[in-house]
């Protein structure tokens, strides 16, 4: 099934590698299919764009490095840019840290604050939850529930409509924690008011971090959205949930270009322990729909 | 009059419609119509176009655009009344949400159900997610809210013998309709899809409705394909319409499936719902004034 789509970047790299000159026609065609493929994968049309000028600049104005066959340097390239795409390498310091989550409605924000708590428990860390949540009917108790299974602190008021409050106190509550994980409702780019209170919810906690949870599947909004919570807290982290499903996860790309950040965690699935320390090289992999590239261009 | 009627028209090349299709097809992919999608309607208004004929002076570009329109219009059909339905078969009548995980199936139902209770019917949920956290004491509250009977079981239990029940429940109270909740799902998990399947046997619905979010991208044209082939879907709800998109999954969607479009979901509160509406969608895509 996946295949079926998955094909087209490979095919472009095995003629590639049939040609005997890699002239301006050569590197349009590759950079066509690349295109295509990224496209695909919800990486923003315009940043594809970019992207593929910049390939296309480079492949044809750089002298290959001596010794280097011109197909390597073309698929070197390809993957030096692509890596450039991931953003950041973010580094999860185990020290004492208020993460804040930020994110779309139903992006898995929730969720992924129970895999965090559990994360950072398994590395010998007092965790401690929030849930500022006041719109979602049985967030308290979503968030709980996950919280028990791990036993780790949860501060809640279900009922209480104003999240400053809760957080004000459940950060006094959990002064003893080392890690403090906040969870936030779902808001998007077009909701001044609740953007207005993550804003609010980062003043008051002071969070080291500010982590935006994007579901693998989201298309093109990735980059607008990205680009108002960036804009509103300054978000330095992107978490990319539900990549155990087909979806390809460009739009965390989007909003990683955007925030000028990298990608922090994976989230692969609905429990606990569904929690990946985020492989670029797989990333590129699963976006591209074939093998390992690099691996690929050490044998070009 | 018949040669001075072939004098005003040329015939069109595929040359010149290269152009203004590529932009349109810009267009699209940037709203999120896969790229799939794209290529197919782009393909089949560049043989349906090519060769035919236009009057002199008027431009390639408005000819392409209508077509465009055309094409599309045709993908989306003519939408879907549930209230016609409703007012034209037996109750209670009953509709099984299905989607990948939170696509806002639960928050459509309590929107569904407020939006059926004030056209003067009555509802009975079925809180058939027995498996996320928090998952029962979400839609125990929609329903409160909404002012509907919930039925639902512990957290674990089977979802197939909650629906079975909350059928009883419409049965005995004459209840018109049934809204059935399940647990978000993805396509790829072969067991999930199968407790879906059994879930269908049992509680057998009139109409299986299919939710996804209209912020998806290339994705929803698989999950869409799997879901059908799975347990079938007679009809789609796009949700989050809100997010500043314009709803281009819901032209990959029904491109793949050949489903009409039930709701849009413009927001959380329960009455950001509306029956769709192809002309609007399109004309929002396509940017018209
Ligand atoms: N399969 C899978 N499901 C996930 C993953 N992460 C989250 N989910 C599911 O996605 C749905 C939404 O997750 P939540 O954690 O409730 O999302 P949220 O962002 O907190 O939602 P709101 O608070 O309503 O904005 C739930 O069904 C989760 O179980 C993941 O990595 N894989
Ligand atoms: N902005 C916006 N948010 C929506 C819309 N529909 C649902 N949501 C929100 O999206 C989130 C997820 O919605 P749910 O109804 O829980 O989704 P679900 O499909 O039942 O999720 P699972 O049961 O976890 O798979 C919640 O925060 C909803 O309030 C909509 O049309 N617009
Ligand atoms: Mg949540
Ligand atoms: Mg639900």
């Amino acid at each position: 099934m996946l295949d079926r789509f998955g094909t087209g970047l490979k095919d472009a790299v095995k003629k590639l590698a049939g040609k005997s000159v890699i002239d301006k026609a050569a590197v349009d065609e590759l950079v066509r299919d690349l295109q295509r493929v990224l496209i695909q994968s919800d990486v923003n049309v315009k940043l594809v764009m970019e992207l593929t000028t910049t390939i296309k600049k480079r492949s044809l104005e750089e002298e290959p490095p001596k010794g280097m066959g011109a197909r390597e340097h073309v698929l070197r390239i390809v993957y030096e840019e692509l890596v450039h795409l991931m953003g950041e390498e973010v580094d999860v310091r185990l020290e004492s840290q208020t993460i804040l989550m930020a994110g779309l409605q139903g992006s898995g924000k929730t969720t992924t604050t129970g895999k965090l708590a559990r994360y950072f428990q398994r590395k010998g860390l007092r965790v401690g939850v929030i849930c500022a949540d006041v719109f979602r009917p049985g967030a308290y108790d979503q968030l709980t529930t996950l919280c028990q299974k791990v036993n780790v602190p949860c501060y809640g008021e279900p009922g209480e409509t104003d999240a400053v409050g809760i957080v004000t106190r459940g950060m006094e509550e959990l002064a003893g924690t080392e890690v403090l994980i906040i969870d936030t409702q779902g808001r998007h780019a077009l909701e001044d008011e609740l953007i207005e209170e993550i804003i609010a919810l980062n003043e008051l906690s002071s969070a080291t971090h500010r982590w935006l949870v994007i579901d693998a599947a989201l298309g093109q909004q990735a980059r607008e959205q990205a680009r108002r919570f960036h804009e509103a807290i300054d978000i330095d982290g992107v978490i990319i949930t539900k990549m155990d499903g087909t979806a390809k996860g460009g739009g965390a790309l989007s909003a990683v270009a955007e925030t000028g950040s990298g990608i922090v965690f994976v989230g692969s699935g609905e429990t606990i322990e569904d929690l990946e320390r985020f492989d670029p090289d797989g990333f590129i992999s699963r976006l591209l729909g074939m093998g390992d590239l690099r691996a690929l261009i050490e044998r070009a | 009059v018949r040669t001075l009627l072939k004098d005003r028209e040329v015939h069109i090349s595929e040359k010149k419609i290269e152009g203004p299709l590529q932009e349109l097809e810009i267009i699209l992919l940037e709203n999120d119509v896969a790229l799939q999608t794209v290529d197919a309607i782009s393909t089949q208004m560049r043989s349906e176009l090519t060769g035919s004929t236009k009057k002199i002076g008027s431009s390639i570009d408005n000819m392409v655009m209508d077509a465009l329109r055309d094409a599309l219009l045709d993908v989306l059909g003519e939408g879907f009344s549930l209230t016609s339905y409703i007012s034209t078969h037996d109750h209670p009548v009953k509709v099984l949400f299905t989607g990948v995980n939170g696509a806002g199936k639960t928050t459509t139902i309590a929107k569904v159900a407020a939006y059926l209770k004030a056209e003067g019917y009555s509802v009975v949920i079925g809180s058939g997610d027995t498996f996320r956290a928090g998952a029962n004491e979400q839609m125990k509250t929609h329903a409160d809210r909404v002012g509907v009977k919930v039925i639902r079981h512990q957290e674990g239990a089977d979802p197939s013998a909650v629906l079975y029940d909350a059928v009883e429940y419409a049965k005995a109270h004459d209840i018109d309709v049934v809204l059935a909740d399940t647990a978000g799902r993805f396509h790829n998990r072969a067991n999930l899809m199968n407790q879906l399947a059994k879930i269908k046997r049992v509680f057998k619905p009139d109409i299986v409705a299919y939710v996804d979010e209209a912020v998806a991208g290339n994705d929803a044209v698989i999950r869409a394909e799997e879901f059908n082939n799975a347990v079938g879907t007679d009809v789609v709800v796009l949700t989050k319409a809100d997010m500043d998109t314009k709803g281009g999954a819901a032209i990959s969607i029904a491109h793949t499936i050949g489903r009409p479009i039930m709701f849009l979901g413009t927001g959380q509160e329960y009455t950001n719902i509306i029956p769709f509406e192809p002309e609007t969608l399109v004309s929002d895509l396509l940017g018209d004034e």
